[in-house]
């Protein structure tokens, strides 16, 4: 018997064998109709948009909350909204932090919350005890101090292991140099994080968690009559004032590739991301064809360029993909992936042979349409998520996308064409305005020097902040003055220098000053006198924009602006201690605080830093550590909350009368930038101050 | 199947456990051995294609670890029909998707399609299974990638090594002493006749499941089976063929005393000769013989204790308990034993370790079961200034407190509604079916199992979890490891 069916078996697979042709790749069959079952859309009178996706394969409901603000700069206290978030299941007025999680766990529900949305999902029998829970949250957080506290530590450890999370890093530079000044580009670090109180999060909760403007996303195994019930019962007397909305920036656009390095000791592969802005937001025209292009470059599966070129053809790294972030907060274009040492500057000239390829010929027709085609896959293997029918619902109304939108999805993708995608890549990508963010060991950072155009590699530290490293001093901050002195006065001892600086009783400078962001030249003048006394004024043909005197004892400052103003007796203390032609040879005598910090590279030269403070501001100064000129000062005032940095520099120091005075010098505060040449100095001359100051 | 439980001291417990919902499928095995399980389901028009081979690293030879991963690579270099890099292709360009994974039983591919293009997924997976390209080409090119993937995955990642470092002491006997992953070392002293035996014993039709789920109709799909995998050559016949597309006329001729010339190039298995047909009816007659090691029931000797220095910044504290195999009965008292520890908010560990005495950041326990043997760890990342000894004085007091006591009932409800929550989620994908249908054959012998987990669920009683945490949570038999950073 056994023998009669291997034979019956054998005659089987020869025969099936011999009519099947292998090298024939099977056609596909119809194509099947995409049926996207539509969603049900109503408001309430508190200003919810409730939008209900039905759906009962499964006996569960999920309701998403998505709150109406846009996200807010944070400043000092960057992480806030995500500190709040993470606390708001910590506790209601009404329940403890423990009964809450027993009652959630034991139905077997998923509730949770974030800075600016709450998800809960569960078995439809459960669903009223879920929402008894869901709205106790939303309603009646009270942000406990044990947990604050507890949340903060927790934060705090998480901190600390992002400085060993190569991604996380990378992810962080990338934010802050794409997005400087912008919510996307703020991180929270160990100092934003302390300053984070208890009623910073209240008065956040309070303003973002209102009706205003949100969405409630219901999806799941509940009908139209249950929801409008459910919304009635538990959503129709919450109450809010406006959600939270601004015009947010569009993000940082350079000119030249900028080579932004985040070390990792001890790194065997670095993380790159080459990165750009792009200027447009979800729900755009030009979204589709830039995904479409972004699927081609690197956003597919295995077949795109990068995979192509930089896994499966260079073998340089286990993955190589690029991702395309439109939101409605801002965009970004990124591509990279992890490389071991040896090949990560390869890796870099290869990713940006791929920009550049993509943005200057027209993609093959086989990559069109691959990508097309796999988007096509991607968007009918999505609808098998309840959930994506109801996103679909809710960008319509956020993006303002027609109301067809997704029911044409498909014609409209394959519509695209490669003039279309030859035309969003020259408009947005970018192979020579990138930022190529490293992370890795810092052995590999001579070979990302070319990659930069003004080859000077930034360095930030885990958390998207420049850093700079500083070296042990050898000399005191004494000798560093002396020295400083005698290098103004071309003289070798500090004795021939007092003598020289003694010489000269008084000088009026005057400087053209322009800048970028002012049509017109300025002049400035600056008075010395009586071996202390200073004064300065600055003015536009037939006008004075600002002034300052002060004599020793009193003084005042002038502006268009303001008007005359004494100054104060903690100001006039503070000028005290830094008078003089060199007011760092009186720092001694007069009580400045100062402290030599080490040794810094700054512009690629060494510079011995000072640190002083006098009472008002902090300043660090920067001296060449071979000529022992001043180079450099960043003045740090408090002025109410903010931090105001003011940097100046020096250069370009000429001899006159035996003293050099810097030539040229620049003034920078915040984005705003001023340079300055000097027109003449003039020493001891018989009059200072004009009568008329 | 409804079921009602009454249980007087809760109110909100008064709940009817849902009926879990049926995966219907139809099952069946080719003459060739090949074992094919098919679900229908319509709802959205994409078909997932599966097979599972069940070679994993346990099938290693010790000194050639890595290999079975290392296949998962290699099988996505093309066929005889299929050029290098193509595969993902053909996939890709046709709406689809597809991955693979590989663990230490088994090794999976999968692709989800437009369910119009179910006949391509067939054609792929029957090439990769009858005659794909295993040449040193493909060998030199996946093993920098596989090296990648290590260095990112592991030697890159925090802790990233803790799973290697784990198994190692656990199953000393055993081949799951090694990861997956695997020793680079052995991939790169292996030569390209070792590849290719792996390919030849373990890559045939008798050792494969083929789980497909979706939007297909049974008929046509049986039909499509029966040509693309039915005439697959059973037996060794299977190797012969493949010696005779990849060796010369000369190795051919050395190795089975017959020329090439004997058989049909177009038609190997139709070849007319009565040398050609001899030899093939007494390869076809040859099973392919798979030797699979034992399960392992050797407890750990003592209490392994050592400690790791990584490039990370908190330390951490891993631990490993031998546990039965996954088909063990006590199975699921112990992932009902893992969620009273660990899962959700409300869990022992999370409560009194995370919490309470804030001694970690994160801290879990998972059960992962194997074929041959389970393995139980804890773990936790602690906060900088927390002492890894004080950590693990906490875990031994809720080790201590489990096996003590029974659980309160409150918890035992909460795992229950836990259960049929995760039950009712767990079969929401068709890639999912396929995987989980596939799964429950081969290692239960019996895919219907995911019909009846909950049941099997609801069958726990807090005097089993009780005994599985005396029996299996042995702290005089464990491994320790602490991680600590490396000092810079």
């Amino acid at each position: 018997m056994k023998s009669l069916y291997l034979l019956m078996a054998l005659i089987l697979t020869n025969s099936v064998f011999a009519q099947l042709d292998r090298s024939q790749r099977p056609a596909p069959g119809a194509a099947q109709k995409i049926n996207i079952p539509a969603s049900q859309v109503f408001t309430t009178a508190n200003g919810i948009t409730v939008i209900l996706s039905e759906n009962h394969k499964i006996p569960k409901v999920s309701i998403e909350l998505s709150l109406g603000n846009t996200p807010r700069l944070e400043g000092s206290k960057a992480g806030l909204a995500d500190f709040t978030g993470s606390l708001l299941m910590s506790g209601t007025t009404t329940r403890s932090k423990d009964q809450l999680d027993r009652e959630i766990d034991f139905i077997g529900a998923n509730l949770s919350a974030g800075s600016s949305s709450m998800y809960l999902s569960c078995l439809t029998k459960h669903l009223s005890k879920g929402l008894d829970l869901m709205i106790d949250v939303l309603y009646n957080a009270n942000f406990p101090e044990s947990e604050i506290e507890r949340i903060r530590k927790q934060n705090l450890s998480g901190l600390q292991s992002t400085k060993a999370d190569a991604g996380e890093m990378a992810s962080n530079a990338t934010r802050a140099v794409n997005f400087p000044n912008h919510p996307l580009g703020e991180i929270m670090t160990e100092a934003t994080l302390q300053t984070i109180s208890r009623e910073d999060m209240l008065a956040y909760y309070k303003s973002t968690f209102t009706p205003k403007g949100s969405y409630l996303v219901v999806v799941g195994d509940i009908s139209r009559a249950e929801t409008e019930a459910l919304v009635q019962t538990y959503f129709a007397t919450w109450q809010g004032g406006p959600a939270y909305q601004a015009e947010l920036g569009k993000g940082q656009f350079d000119k030249g590739n900028r080579v932004i390095f985040v070390k990792k000791p001890g790194a065997v592969q670095s993380v790159v991301y080459v990165t750009f802005p792009i200027d447009l937001r979800a729900g755009h025209k030009d979204q589709l064809a830039l995904n479409v292009l972004n699927g081609i470059l690197g956003g597919g599966g295995f077949g795109t360029r990068l995979m192509q070129n930089l896994r499966e053809d260079k073998a340089f790294t286990y993955g190589c993909y690029s991702s395309l972030n439109i939101t409605e907060n801002g965009s970004w274009m990124s591509a990279g992936g992890n490389f071991k040492n040896a090949v990560t500057d390869s890796a870099i000239t290869e990713i940006l042979k791929e920009f550049a390829g993509i943005i200057e010929a027209q993609v093959r027709d086989e990559e069109l349409s691959l990508t097309k085609n796999n988007m096509a896959g991607g968007f009918a293997r999505s609808l098998e998520r309840p959930q994506t029918i109801a996103r679909f619902a809710l960008n319509t109304i956020k993006q303002k996308l027609a109301p067809d939108y997704y029911q044409n999805y498909l014609q409209q993708l394959e519509a695209i064409t490669k003039e279309d995608v030859l035309r969003v890549a020259q408009q947005y990508f970018t192979a020579k305005n990138c930022h190529i963010i490293v992370v890795g060991n810092e052995e590999i950072l001579s070979k990302l020097l070319p990659f930069d155009s003004d080859g000077k590699i930034e360095k930030l530290d885990a958390f998207g902040a420049a850093i700079k490293e500083t070296r042990t001093a050898d000399i005191s901050a004494d000798e560093l003055i002396d020295n400083y002195a005698m290098a103004l006065t071309g003289t070798s001892s500090k004795k021939a220098a007092i003598k020289k600086v003694k010489a000269i009783k008084s000088y009026v400078r005057v400087s053209e000053i322009s800048s970028a962001q002012i049509p017109f030249a300025l002049s400035s003048t600056d008075y010395f006198w009586d071996g202390s006394k200073e004064a300065s004024k600055m003015e536009m043909p037939g006008m004075v924009l600002q002034k300052s005197y002060f004599d020793g004892t009193s003084g005042y400052t002038f502006s268009m602006q303001g008007g005359r103003e004494d100054l104060k007796a903690e100001e006039i203390t503070a000028k005290q201690k830094a008078s003089g032609l060199i007011p760092e040879l009186n720092y001694k005598s007069k009580g400045m605080n100062y402290e030599i910090k080490g040794i810094e590279n700054i512009d690629g030269e060494d510079c011995y830093v000072l640190y002083t403070t006098d009472g008002e501001s902090e300043s660090f100064d920067y001296f060449s550590s071979t000529s022992f000129m001043k180079l450099r000062t960043t003045n740090l005032r408090k002025m109410e909350d903010e931090l105001i940095e003011t940097t100046t520099t020096f250069s370009d120091y000429k001899d006159i009368n035996g003293f050099k005075f810097g030539h040229t010098f620049s003034l920078s505060v915040g984005k705003m930038t001023l340079s300055g040449t000097v027109k003449s100095i003039e020493v001891n001359p018989k009059e200072v101050l004009p009568k008329d100051f | 199947m409804k079921k009602t439980i009454l249980n007087g001291l809760f109110l909100l417990a008064c709940t009817s456990v849902w009926a879990q919902q049926k995966i219907t499928y139809d099952a069946y095995d080719l003459p060739n051995g090949l074992h094919v399980i098919l679900h229908e389901e319509h709802a959205t028009p994409i078909v997932a294609v599966s097979v599972l081979y069940h070679v994993g690293s346990k099938n290693e030879n010790p000194d050639r670890t890595g290999f079975a991963h290392f296949f998962e690579h290699l099988l996505f270099e093309g066929s005889a029909h299929i050029g290098r890099g193509e595969y993902s292709e053909l996939v890709e360009k046709n709406g689809g998707t597809l991955n693979a994974n590989t663990s230490q039983d088994r090794t999976y591919y999968y692709e989800v399609l437009p369910s119009n293009q179910l006949e391509l997924g067939l054609w792929l997976e029957s090439e990769r299974m009858l005659h794909a390209k295993v040449d040193i080409k493909g060998i030199e090119t996946q093993r920098s990638v596989v090296k990648e993937e290590k260095r990112q995955r592991v030697d890159n990642q925090p802790y990233g090594s803790f799973f290697t470092e784990m198994f190692k002491r656990v199953f000393t006997s055993h081949p799951y002493n090694w990861a997956p992953i695997g020793s680079m070392e052995h991939l790169d002293a292996a030569q390209e006749e070792d590849y290719v035996n792996f390919y030849k014993t373990y890559y045939v039709p008798s050792n494969a499941t083929l789980s497909i789920a979706g939007d297909i109709n049974i008929e046509q799909t049986k039909k499509w089976i029966a040509q693309y995998f039915g005439t697959i050559p059973q037996g060794q016949a299977i190797n012969l063929y493949r010696d005779f597309i990849s060796l010369s006329d000369d190795a051919f001729a050395a190795r089975y005393n017959i020329q090439k010339s004997q058989f049909d190039t177009k038609n190997f298995m139709a070849s007319s000769t009565p040398e050609a047909k001899k030899i093939i009816g007494s390869y076809l007659s040859k099973p392919c013989v798979i030797d699979r090691p034992q399960k392992d029931n050797q407890a750990i000797t003592g209490v392994v204790k050592d400690t790791i220095y990584d490039n990370i910044q908190l330390p951490a504290l891993f631990m490993g308990f031998k546990m039965p195999n996954q088909t063990h009965p006590d199975s699921y008292a112990l992932e009902f034993l893992n969620e009273v520890l660990s899962s959700g908010s409300s869990s022992r560990i999370n409560k009194e370790i995370v919490e309470k005495r804030q001694l970690a950041q994160y801290a879990f326990s998972f059960n992962y079961g194997l074929e041959d043997a389970g393995i139980g760890i804890m773990a936790a990342i602690a906060p900088k200034e927390v002492a890894l000894d004080t950590l693990l004085a906490a875990f031994d007091a809720q080790i201590t407190g489990i096996k003590s006591a029974l659980i309160s009932e409150e918890e035992f409800m909460k795992v229950r509604n836990k259960f049929e929550n995760d039950i009712a989620s767990s079969n929401a994908s068709i890639a999912g079916i396929a995987e989980n249908l596939a799964d429950n054959h081969v290692y239960y012998g019996d895919a219907n199992r995911v019909n009846s987990l909950l049941s099997n669920y609801l069958k726990v009683t807090r005097e089993d979890i009780l005994r599985v945490a005396q029996t299996y949570l042995t702290q005089d038999q464990r491994v320790i490891l602490y991680y600590l950073p490396l000092e810079k």
